[in-house]
């Protein structure tokens, strides 16, 4: 009655697990190839799969770009996260202090980032350093945000249990309030990186002669379509691939290590 | 026991994770009363009071900063040129059609992808992988196939805006449990009767965070289209500000800045909230 | 294949009838084989309230998701008035375990659904549900939604919403279990007036000895996993005789209590070892 042959739904599932989600790439990667093959569009309007994967090997510019990009990236992020994180706690340890900061950062996150750039072009002219602020500018909010926000919601009970137990005030900070905001500071921190990266593109895109964005647009003007497509599928596999393996990961992690995240929502 | 929903629970959340930051603070046009009114717009006062400060006491050169008076000045100049009421309502068109487009089509994607367990598992990296390319990312190929024009700033908007929409109508409906749709099969209830009383509305709050997170990506990319295209495709804030800068004024750079902050903030606290408050305050907290 | 009996040879066709019944589920991650029920053979005519009981795990969700018609056994059959159950329908209401009203729609809305599903004219609805909602005590709760309810409430309306189709059988898994001892009381007692008057044929899995035998006309006691009928026993008073007073005077309820609690103390819960 119950057989005991289950040896193959484990690798079935496998399988399936990647080969699902592969169908729609290969499926929209086959439309694309059969258009080109059946309307033979301009290469300027539509390159073919083949010479949109090649780009990347053609275009001595292509990894300088990518560096440049990814560079932008972690520098400003870096600053965004750590001075985010630290103002945060700072910030909400206090009630009156969080509450006065709360709308102020409601409203800088409403602009932060892209609508930056023509000021911080103004401030640092175009280049690393502007796009660095813009970055910083995007993440920095909502990293140091959520962070306040995280802080205010743990329970006072737990920091008062740890108090009568005569720790000091550091301890407090150090084994309930940063653990207990981690879930927040986590998703502050992935959106941050979120942002960031869109923000890159934005600002080297108009003030930037380095950079994925900068590269992209300048390519625009040579309607080197398949340079421009290696370029966006570029910025999405990265973007992607932060999220996916670095940074979802870790904020898994912190769930369900510190629990309960979302009371939120 | 059911592992995967809380798996998509989780997964659920990333593409909806801002709204935490966004969505604290005490209300800033809060029902309560004058005092807290003042409170709230306390911080203003003093943030307006240290730039002023700040400026008063660098004297910075004015292609760096300004006070607050003259962009105050800019501000009020702009209005009466004529020039921002135009850019306001134009981008908030802009903003507007790529809401419509992105909900019409998106929601419906995602209801029809989140249905079936095997499609929205193929589906999601996929949409996971354009959300990631970015509108912004498209810009220089949309230039190429639509030029310098209106169309090229709104393709990018609506692109931008359909992701988030999409996936967390998708998850929306994974995450709903699965009691309620076997509660109205025992009823008798189709597939059609289970999409419209239960997918429809259970997955209503989900929708809600992605529009959010739709709203807040796609204004972005509304500001970097028109910083680009702007010139020729009819101006809007993003040139508006993206122009004051090209001339030198930072004035109107920063007067164009605080409008798009004051526009979020109404839009937010007019539009989005009211409509998330009220389905919290009838259904309770609905999704699980 | 099994057609029903045509001719009135046999006095009362069983309502529901189960068959050699058992089931396995595969965990498709450990691909380990749990065992839920093994050869539950079962009868249940119309009218009858049959109740049971079982350890945790023992499948007793399991055989209920049988009738409902959400899950195939692997082995045996099931059948509603002589015809296999194949998928849910709407002559088999169910009360499910965790409450599964929907917090979108008003107490109103969620006891009209069923109505409403099958195409039952407004009046009518609105004639049925009004009298549903006195049945059940919701007078002046109908436009509440459901977060505004207490448990007790919320129970109520996830009865009132399978009665009021007036379905042929009714399955309640649990329907009490998360409600306070004292609202559990009244709710069994308003039962037992409510199936007593309308004569349902009714399907209740409790965790409770006591409940099972105050509801039932027969109490099945369940072994633990793989679950098999380990005894049916009858409850002497009738139904509509039946009260908490009485319960706790009367000799042949309280040894039916004893017996069943023996029946069910034997089968100590053994750790399952995959409750994470
Ligand atoms: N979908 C499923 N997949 C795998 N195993 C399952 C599934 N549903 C139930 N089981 C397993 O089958 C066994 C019986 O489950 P069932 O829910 O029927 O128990 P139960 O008697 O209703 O328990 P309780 O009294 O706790 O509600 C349990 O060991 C459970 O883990
Ligand atoms: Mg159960």
């Amino acid at each position: 009655m119950t057989t005991i042959s289950a040896a193959s739904p484990p690798i079935g599932r496998t399988v399936k697990k990647w080969l699902l989600p592969a169908v729609p790439f290969a499926i929209l990667v086959a439309l694309w190839g059969l258009a080109v093959l059946l309307f033979d569009p301009p290469v300027g309007v539509l390159p073919s799969p083949a010479l949109v994967f090649e780009a990347p090997f053609n275009s001595d510019p292509y990894l300088a770009n990518v560096g440049a990009s990814v560079q932008r990236l972690i520098l400003g992020f870096l600053v965004a996260a750590s001075t985010g994180v630290v103002v945060g706690v700072a910030a909400g340890l206090s009630k009156p202090i969080a509450e006065f900061l709360g709308p102020l950062t409601t409203f800088m996150n409403a602009l932060s980032g892209i609508a930056w750039i023509p000021l911080a072009v103004a401030w640092f002219g175009p280049g690393t350093g502007m796009v660095v602020f813009i970055v910083w500018n995007a993440a920095f909010f909502l990293v140091f945000g959520n962070t306040m926000l995280g802080v205010r919601l743990v329970p006072d009970v737990l920091q008062n249990g740890l108090l009568t137990l005569g720790a000091s005030r550091m301890d407090v900070i150090r084994q309930v309030i940063v653990p207990g905001a981690m879930p927040y500071i986590m998703s502050g921190l992935r959106s941050g990186l979120g942002f960031g990266w869109r923000a890159v593109i934005a600002a080297e895109l108009v003030g930037a002669s380095l950079g994925l964005g900068a590269w992209i647009f300048e390519q625009q003007e040579f309607s080197r379509m398949d340079n421009i497509m290696a370029g966006a599928l570029t910025i999405g596999v990265i973007g992607m691939v932060m999220d996916r393996w670095l940074l979802a990961p870790l904020e898994r992690r912190t769930i369900e290590r510190w629990g309960m995240v979302g009371s939120a929502s | 026991m059911v592992k995967p929903a809380s798996t998509t629970t989780a997964t659920g959340k990333d593409l909806g994770a801002v709204r935490a930051a966004q969505s604290e603070s005490p209300g800033l046009f809060g029902v309560a009363g004058l005092s807290s009114v003042i409170r709230a717009l306390l911080p203003f006062v003093v943030a307006i009071l240290a730039w002023w400060a700040i400026w008063a006491v660098l004297d910075p050169p004015e292609i760096i900063l300004v006070s607050p008076a003259s962009v105050f000045g800019s501000f009020i100049d702009s209005i009466a040129e004529g020039a921002l009421p135009t850019f306001i309502a134009r981008s908030l068109a802009r903003l507007g059609i790529g809401t419509l487009i992105a909900i019409g089509l998106g929601v419906p994607m995602g209801w029809l992808l989140g249905l079936d367990e095997d499609v929205a598992q193929a589906a999601e990296p996929i949409m996971r992988f354009f959300n990631a390319v970015s509108g912004i990312a498209w810009l220089p190929a949309m230039i190429i196939w639509f030029g310098f024009t209106e169309t090229t700033i709104q393709a990018v908007i609506v692109y931008t805006m359909l992701f988030p929409v999409a996936f967390n109508a998708m998850i929306g409906v994974r995450t709903i449990p699965k009691r309620y749709r076997d509660a109205c099969r025992t009823m008798g209830a189709g597939t059609l009767r289970i999409i419209r009383d239960v997918y429809m509305p259970g997955s209503f709050p989900s929708v809600m965070t992605g529009l959010r997170l739709g709203i807040g990506f796609g204004w972005r990319a509304l500001i970097a289209g028109e910083f680009v295209v702007g010139t020729t495709a009819g101006g809007g804030l993003g040139f508006f500000i993206f122009d004051a800068r090209t001339q030198g004024v930072i004035g109107k750079v920063m007067a164009g800045m605080i409008v798009l902050g004051v526009l979020w903030l109404l839009m937010d606290r007019l539009i989005l909230r009211p409509i998330e408050e009220t389905i919290n305050v009838k259904w309770g907290a609905v999704s699980a | 294949m099994t057609v029903p009996t045509g001719g009135a040879a046999q006095a009362a066709p069983p309502t529901i009838s189960v068959e050699g019944l058992s089931h396995s589920f595969t965990d498709p991650q450990t691909r380990k084989t749990v065992h839920a029920l093994d050869d539950v053979n079962l009868e249940i005519l119309p009218g009858d309230f049959v109740t049971v009981v079982g350890p945790s795990g023992c499948g007793k969700t399991t055989l209920l998701n049988i009738l409902a018609g959400f899950i195939r056994p692997s082995a045996g059959k099931a059948f509603v008035n002589g015809r296999a159950i194949e998928r849910p329908g709407a002559d088999r209401g169910v009360v499910f375990q965790e409450l599964a009203i929907l917090p979108w729609r008003t107490v109103y809305r969620n006891i009209a659904h069923g109505l409403e599903i099958q195409g039952v004219a407004k009046p009518e609805i609105d004639e049925r549900v009004n009298r549903m909602t006195s049945l059940v005590g919701l007078e002046g709760f109908e436009g509440h939604y459901p977060h505004q309810l207490s448990g007790g409430m919320r129970q109520r309306v996830a009865v009132a919403r399978t009665w009021v189709s007036d379905p042929e059988i009714i399955l309640m898994d649990e329907p009490f279990a998360a409600v306070d001892a004292m609202t559990r009381l009244t709710l069994q007692e308003e039962l037992n007036d409510l199936t007593v008057r309308t004569g349902k044929t009714v399907f209740f899995i409790t965790h409770s000895v006591e409940e099972a035998v105050f509801l039932g006309d027969r109490v099945m006691a369940l072994s633990a996993r793989p679950g098999r009928i380990k005894e049916e026993v009858h409850v002497p008073v009738p139904r509509a005789e039946r009260s908490w007073e009485r319960m706790s005077h009367d000799e042949a309820l309280q040894d039916t209590v004893e017996h069943v609690l023996s029946l069910v103390r034997g089968e100590a819960v053994e750790p399952t070892g995959q409750d994470g």
